[in-house]
Order: C-alpha cells, then structure tokens, then sequence
C-alpha cells in the first residue's frame, strides 16, 4: 500500500504538500517521525482524512509557510477567471454568434452598464453617510416618532437623484446609522419613483398628460408611505440583516473604502442576478402578448405592474417605455411606472442581497399589493 | 485579494469600453460615457486600494496554503480558517499591523470568520460567492462581444412605432426639393405621420438604418432601434422600403427615395410603418453610433 502511493505519486506533487517530498521513502513529519501508511494514505487521498490528524501540527515547517508567501497570495479562482477569459476568446468566441444570444447579451450587458454607474454612486453615498455623518444627526433630522418619520423620510426621498439601485445601498446604510427602519424603507421606496430627474423624464415622454406626473408623484408616496407605516406596524427586527457596523478606531477613510468594497461586491453580484433574469425574460417573453390582454382594464393593470417588474427598466427611462405601451388604459401606465421603481427583478435581487432573504419574501409582495392597489385608486380619481 | 481583483477586473473593462472605444455606444445612449468612466476608474482605484492594503498585510494568509496538500483554490479557501490561529504565531513579526488590526478590518485578507459572526455566515476575508457575478459581463463583453441590437431584437416587436405626439404636429421645416435630405428614421416616420403640410410629398431623402426582412413579399424595412436609457428598453421605428432588392439582414445601408403616401385614410396611424420608394441602396458601414 505505502510503496503503491509512492509511486503514484505525480512528480510535480512535490510543491504541493507537505507530505510530499523529492526522495521517495523519506516520507516523514517535521518531528522525524515516520509516517504510518495509514496517514500517508490519508494525506494522499483526501484533506478530509488529514485534517484531523497532522495538518495541524507544524507539519508546514515555518519556513516553508515564508517560502510560499507569493505563491499563496496567488487567488488561484482569479487566474482561472482570466484563463477562461483568454482561452474562450480563441476557443470559444467563433461559436457564440447565434443572434439570439447575442441579443440577450447585448441587453444584459446594457443593464450592467446601465446600473453600475448609479450603484457605485449609491454604494459610495451610503458608504459615505456610515463613515462620515454621526449617528446622532439621524435621530436630531428625523422625528422621533417613527410614525411620523416615515412620511418625513418618504419626502426626503426626492433630494436623492438617481435610479433604484443607488437607493437600496443607502437606505441600508441609513438603518446601519439608526435610522428607523420603516423609514429607511419609506426612503427606499420613494426616492427612486419621486425624484427630480424621474419626474421630468416622465413630464418628457407623456407632453399632453400632465396628471401622469401628478398621479406618479402622488401613487409613489402613497405607496412608500403606507408600506412603511405597514412595516412599523407590523415589521419585525430579525427579518432584516444586519449590515456590519462601522469599526471603531479605524480612520474615516478606511471605514468608507471597507464599506464600498462590501457593498459593491454583494449589491453588484445581486445586481447581475437580476440583469439576467430581466435579459432573459426581455428576449424570450414576445410583446405580441401584451396587446392581446390591453383591452381588460383590471388584467391590463395586473399585466403591466408585472410586465415593470419582470424588465426591470431603471426608473429613470420606464417613462418611455409606458409611453410606448400606448394600447393600454393610462391607469395601466401608471401602474407600471409606479411598480417598475418599487419592484423589479434586479431590485429583489439587491434587497435579497442587502437585507436578506427572509426581508425580501415579506416586503416585496406587500410592496407589489400596495402599489398597484395605489396606482388603481389614483388613476381612477386622477386620469 | 481576489475581491480586489475582480473589482479591477470589471473596472478596467468599464473604461475599456468607455474611455478608450466607442463600444458602450451598443449599450448605452452617448451621454452616459462620463459617469461609467466615473465608475469604472473608481472600481479600478477601490480595487488597487484593497490590492495595496493585502499587500501590506499578508501574514494572515501567508501560511495558510502550506497546510494544503494540492494547491487547488477551495484547499485555499478551506483551510485559511483552520490554520490561522497557529500561522499567526509563525509569522507574527512580517505583520506591520498587528493582530488585534488584522482581525477587525473589514478588508483583511484572513480575518477568522469568529470576527464578524453576526454577518450572515460570510467573512470578509474572500469574495463572497455572489461577487464572482460581477464577472459575467466581463465574460459576456469578451466571449460574444455584443453587437448592436440587429434585425433579431426589432423583428421580435412587429407592432409599427407608436405615432408621435399631435403638438409636434407642426414643427417641420420645409425640405429642399433640389437634392436628397439626410433624414434620421425617427424624422421621416414623424413628418410620415404627423405633418399637416405633408412636406415629406415628393421630396427625396436619405435614410440610415439596418436591414430587416419583412414577411410580405419585394419589402423589407430600414430600422434604427431608438433608446431611451439602454438597449433593455430599445424600440425598433421601422420603414417599409419598396422598389429594391433586400440586402442581407443587418446589413447597414443609406436608402435614397420618396415617400410613398398611405392610399386610404382608413389606416389608423401608428399600425402600419410609413413606406418609402427606393431610388438607391447603398451599403455602407456600421456608425459608431447605432441608435437614435
């Protein structure tokens, strides 16, 4: 058995181990102490039988640990990465030309792109408020009482100008700062839909329906508000995640680069999550499906709130897009521009990411419910 | 470290497609280029300050590997945990930060995951699995480097585009009757539809798109996908061109001609894309910049 392993034994196995030595038969711990065939074997054939037994003791002699240093550092996933990257450039690129793929790619990438922009933003000014603004400005801005804070936070959502992704990252950082959550929520919720740039993009691409502007603002709020007063009510603290808090006795500057690179690297690959989710419904789901059903009122509703959360268009250009849906009631449109911000694939994806799992099963339904109910009423009294 | 590196990654393909070609210009409208160089160098620079910050750091890690009996990645991985307490003891003088440091940064390479119990089961010290995502455009841009939406993405939506607004109703000028006009396909559907004069009546011009075959037979049309923020929201505006071969599909090509009226009235606008008689078709390159 131990001379069979030895011969087994790949040459170049000798970097790799410990236990592996150049002179077959020399085979022995640091100690002098010669290895059983037993534990030879175990190191040979898997780290699960080792790992109990002489992995831990100096095994690696000191110096061998020093020897490797620039070897260790190496992320082996990394290279693998660029080793793809580099081979399928040759290797596989001629085969990946299949239109179909290539439109799904072209509009996943054009999501990512699209995105990223507005979550570094986001990520940097959440970093930002839990680096750089103390705690006790939040609870001297907002009112002490959550119920009243809520509404508060759900209008200060229309000073932060940009799309859903930039608010996910915040609104988690403001509740890192103590910041109550059902306004953090409210915040989240409404910034996206309420903002400046959102509104006269939506003034822009409906010119003869002002009230579309009105209805929005209006729906959003509403929406935001109530949710986050749902969530006072009857929200639990353990259904959200708890982000890390900011170290003491680090600089300022080391908190706020540590807390970017955490947020970027969880909301960014809950982001591509998304992407592609919405790329592949965006090329599969044909939009001849959608005139079939536009002249129901009620499923025209139902149809275009999920038709804004299956593409998942950033909330600053949904207005085009329900412009262009033009066979469908105004009362639809609405309801596709005020869900689209508030629920969509990436954004679950993020919230997934940002307050875990057992948060996004819970406010995304509520969120979903509320706002077309919202958007229903709304353009009922407004369009 | 590997999350620095795959923060570089995607960075430096963010400006490599920004800043140093037009290849965003598929994806996004021409305005966005300053904020995804603004993003991209920012990924490059937080990349490079984590790089510097491991670098300066590298006890924590250093020995970790030795305990692995191949040097595969997850040995790598698993094993960092397990051997901490006793590598930290071995190369205690190359630390420059010190241990108590070490552990509480967010960013240190091999802080044990004891140190940050209360976040979700993931340490800081490796990339959390989901982060490698942020790799996949970057596989998406250099494996199937996609092209422009084509005749594939506006053959999916055959509805005609929808009609413009009335109060634009009279904003055109003129055209000149002595030469051909160069005209963008949103234009020439605009005045098709919406144009009280009807100036687009016997005057020729030119338009600029991509080929897209059509089911009907000796037509075809001449598309340009129009954006509103990215190519996830493009929308084809389509021209029926009659009187000339169709050249291949997505070939891009400069139709000269007239407009043919709608024989009847009864068409309502917005389900029947405008159609133009073609004079000429000629080939030409893709622009660099291929949306309206």
């Amino acid at each position: 058995m131990s001379g069979r392993v030895t011969i087994d034994r790949p040459p170049d196995d000798s970097s790799g181990g410990p236990g592996a030595s150049d002179v077959p038969g020399s085979t022995g711990g640091p100690g002098g102490r010669p290895l059983s065939a037993e534990e030879e074997s175990g190191a040979r054939t898997g780290r699960g039988a080792g790992d109990g037994g002489w992995d831990d003791d100096s095994v690696p002699p000191a110096d061998w640990g020093r020897r490797e240093a620039a070897g260790v550092a190496v992320p082996w996933a990394f290279v693998a990465v660029i080793v793809v990257l580099l081979a399928g450039r040759w290797v596989l690129a001629p085969y990946l030309t299949s239109p179909a793929l290539q439109t799904w790619a072209t509009i996943f990438v054009a999501i990512c792109v699209q995105a990223l922009p507005f979550l570094v933003f986001g990520v940097a000014l959440s970093a930002a408020i839990a680096a750089f603004v103390p705690a006790s400005f939040w609870t001297r801005a907002l009112p002490r009482r959550p119920a009243v804070a809520v509404p508060v936070a759900g209008v200060a959502g229309a000073v932060l100008p940009g799309c859903e992704c930039a608010s996910v990252p915040v609104a988690s950082g403001l509740m890192a700062r103590g910041v109550t959550p059902a306004a953090a929520l409210a915040f989240l919720l409404a910034s996206p839909a309420i903002n400046p740039i959102v509104l006269v993009a939506t003034a822009v691409a409906f010119p003869n329906e002002p009230m579309m502007v009105v209805g929005r603002f209006a729906a959003s709020l509403a929406v935001a508000v109530l949710a986050g007063w749902i969530w006072l009510r009857f929200g639990k603290a353990g259904w959200l995640r708890n982000r890390p808090h900011a170290h003491e006795g680090e600089s300022k500057l080391a908190v706020f680069a540590a807390a970017m690179r955490h947020d970027l690297l969880h909301a960014g690959g809950f982001l591509m999550v998304g992407g592609l989710a919405a790329a592949t419904l965006n090329v599969v789901v044909p939009r001849e499906w959608l005139d079939s059903v536009a002249g129901i009122p009620w499923l025209s509703i139902l149809v275009l709130a999920l038709l804004a959360v299956l593409l998942s268009i950033c909330s600053e250009a949904d207005a085009f897009v329900a412009a262009s849906l033009n066979t469908f009631s105004p009362t639809a449109q609405l309801a596709f521009l005020v869900v689209g911000p508030m629920v969509d694939l990436k954004l679950i994806a993020l919230q997934i990411g940002t307050f875990g799992r057992s948060f996004a099963v819970r406010f995304v339904p509520l969120t979903f419910g509320l706002a077309v109910l919202v958007s229903a009423v709304v353009g009922w009294v407004l369009l | 470290m590997s999350q620095s590196l795959v923060l570089m990654l995607l960075g430096g393909t963010v400006l490599r497609i920004s800043a140093f070609s037009t290849t965003y210009l598929n994806y996004v409208k021409p305005g966005f280029r300053p904020f995804l160089i603004a993003a991209g160098a920012v990924l490059v620079v937080l990349g490079v300050v984590g790089l510097i910050r491991d670098w300066r750091r590298p006890a924590d890690t250093t020995a970790s590997t030795a305990t692995s009996t191949a040097s595969t990645s997850d040995s790598v991985s698993t094993s960092a945990p397990a051997s901490a307490s006793d590598s930290a003891s071995a190369s205690a003088p190359a630390s420059t930060s010190g241990s108590a440091a070490a552990s509480v940064s967010a960013s240190a390479s091999a802080s044990g995951p004891g140190s940050h119990a209360g976040h979700g089961g993931h340490d800081h010290s490796h990339v959390p699995q989901v982060a490698w995502l942020l790799c996949l455009p970057v596989f998406a841009l250099f494996l199937i480097s996609p092209p422009a939406l084509g005749s594939y993405a506006a053959a999916r939506v055959d509805t005609a585009p929808p009609p413009p607004a009335a109060s634009e109703a009279v904003a055109y000028q003129p055209l000149p009757a002595d030469r051909a006009t160069d005209m963008t396909v949103g234009e020439f559907i605009g005045r098709a539809w919406g144009d009280k004069n009807k100036t687009l009546t016997g005057r020729q011009v030119r338009l600029t798109g991509f080929v897209v075959p059509a089911k009907k037979k000796n037509q075809w049309y001449v598309t340009r996908m129009q954006l509103a923020c990215c190519a996830a929201d493009a929308f084809p505006l389509k021209v029926t061109v009659r009187g000339a071969n169709q050249p291949p599909a997505d070939t891009w090509v400069e139709v000269t001609g007239t407009w043919i009226p709608p024989k009847s009235d009864n068409v309502p606008l917005g389900t029947v894309p405008p159609e133009i008689s073609a004079i000429s078709v000629d080939p030409i390159q893709a622009p660099s910049e291929p949306y309206e």
